[in-house]
């Protein structure tokens, strides 16, 4: 069966808002971003006869999306950003001391809004996409290791690291 | 339990998706163990930070009309824009250079014959009723967090801006594409639920018209209407401001005030602008 005979549900055009809220965290361009939900519609559309009424439209949406920056970023010379573990273990402080710390807030009138956004953008993008993929998506950890075709172990490994990093770039907001 | 073994299910505990016998022994552990306490808040803390203060990026409105066309359109009649395909296959630049050139040669002689103040209104009421579809209903949030978030992704500065009384209520600002302009855009509601889209764009190559002006108090801006909308375009502090409204030709005048006079610099000692 092609494309021309298995059209793509209707529904996928809801979720056109949260893929374009993480094609820009990838593409981190408006443009970009525009260009890469179109794509991966686009390959969404060829491929909606893979696709199996019942499961998860939204979580292969976000999997093509994924695999479609992935693509493009290699195929204009561009690799999205790898960050040593060991500075990711500096930056998180996993091996320094640990033990009871002080709870995160927020300042009430939202600047804690811009300097998380400012942590999250430092973070490497395999970090970030499980930070928002669970917290702003709310996938489960076995969604988001289909989307990012890894292990879950990985994902929730993932997952913690980046709590960790966050947590030290925020400290300035710790109360 | 060991440390490890409980890490692993700290997000999963706070999302409520362990089994119970599973939770009882993380939450045994937990219990005794300072530093997966701390883990676990840190988990908690830092998911409902992300939950309330970063921002959702929307889709603009001409992205959402592009990819419901693809969507809803038969496959032979689905057409992609030929400039968002050429970024995203950059290899094929040679092959399209000679059709490029044409385009560019057709582009200088379509922006003579045409008038490019209708070419703009055009498109602002096209991307204004965009607008009012998406953000209908939507209640009103505090300007506060959006304005700092269009501060960091607009490359001119666009303050003072009106951003809403009792009457009128800022209900987005967001990014936006004017005549090629990168645009700071603003959607305003009235108590009566009718819109009014104000574009900001750097005003150099944008001419005012000089005729169609109205007398609004001291201040001139060129009107026009465009499918049923009323528009004022006006230059003013370095910036061309261009305002579509579902408000008519009796009711924009006080709009325009409201957004013409918030404009002002603090200060009294700076110059005022032209209207």
């Amino acid at each position: 069966m092609n494309d021309a005979k298995t059209p793509l549900p209707a529904e996928a055009l809801s979720h056109l808002d949260a893929l374009y809220n993480l094609a820009r965290w990838l593409a981190r361009d408006p443009t970009e971003a525009e260009d890469l939900v179109q794509e991966t519609y686009l390959r969404a559309i060829r491929a909606a006869h893979q696709f199996q009424p019942g499961t998860n439209l939204r979580a292969w949406l976000f999997q093509i999306l994924r695999n479609t920056f992935f693509t493009l970023y290699k195929r204009k010379g561009r690799e999205p950003e790898v960050m040593d573990p060991e500075v990711l273990d500096r930056m998180s402080g996993v091996h320094g001391p640990t033990g009871v710390e002080h709870r995160l807030a927020g300042p009430p009138d939202g600047t804690a809004g811009l300097d998380l956004t400012a942590a999250l953008k430092r973070l490497p993008e395999a970090y970030r996409s499980v930070v928002l993929l669970a917290d702003v998506e709310d996938f489960s950890m076995g969604e988001i290791a289909r989307i990012m075709d890894c292990p879950v172990g990985t994902v929730k490994s993932r997952l913690f690291r980046a709590r960790a990093i966050l947590k030290q770039l925020l400290r300035d907001y710790r109360r | 339990m060991v440390c490890a073994e409980a890490r692993e299910h700290l997000a999963d505990l706070n999302r409520g998706q362990l089994g119970a016998d599973l939770t009882e022994a993380v939450r045994g552990h937990v219990a005794g163990c300072a530093s997966c306490r701390a883990d676990l808040e840190t988990d908690a803390d830092i998911r409902a930070l992300v939950r309330a203060q970063v921002p959702r990026y929307m889709a603009p409105p001409a992205l959402h009309a592009r990819i419901e066309g693809l969507i809803t359109q038969p496959a032979g009649r689905r057409r992609v824009a030929w400039w968002s395909w050429l970024r995203l296959h950059p290899w094929s630049v040679g092959a399209v250079a000679a059709a490029g050139v044409l385009l560019v040669v057709w582009a200088g002689w379509f922006s003579r014959a045409g008038d490019p103040v209708s070419r703009m209104t055009s498109r602002a009421v096209a991307e204004h009723a965009g607008y009012v579809k998406k953000v209908m209903n939507r209640p009103v949030p505090d300007p506060a967090p959006i304005l700092r978030e269009l501060r960091s992704q607009v490359d001119f500065p666009f303050e003072p801006v009106f951003q809403g009384d009792p009457q009128v209520q800022l209900i987005t600002a967001m990014v936006g594409e004017l005549s090629g302009k990168r645009t700071a855009t603003f959607v305003y509601r009235d108590a009566g639920g009718r819109y009014t889209t104000l574009f900001l764009m750097p005003g150099t190559g944008i001419v005012v018209p000089e005729g169609d002006r109205m007398l609004i108090e001291t201040f001139r801006p060129h009107y026009r209407t465009a499918s049923g909308r009323s528009l004022l375009l006006w230059k003013h502090r370095d910036l061309a401001w261009l305002l579509v409204s579902d408000l008519d030709k009796t009711e924009v005048p006080a709009m325009y005030l409201k957004v013409r006079k918030a404009a002002n610099p603090p200060s009294a000692f700076l110059p005022s602008g032209t209207s």
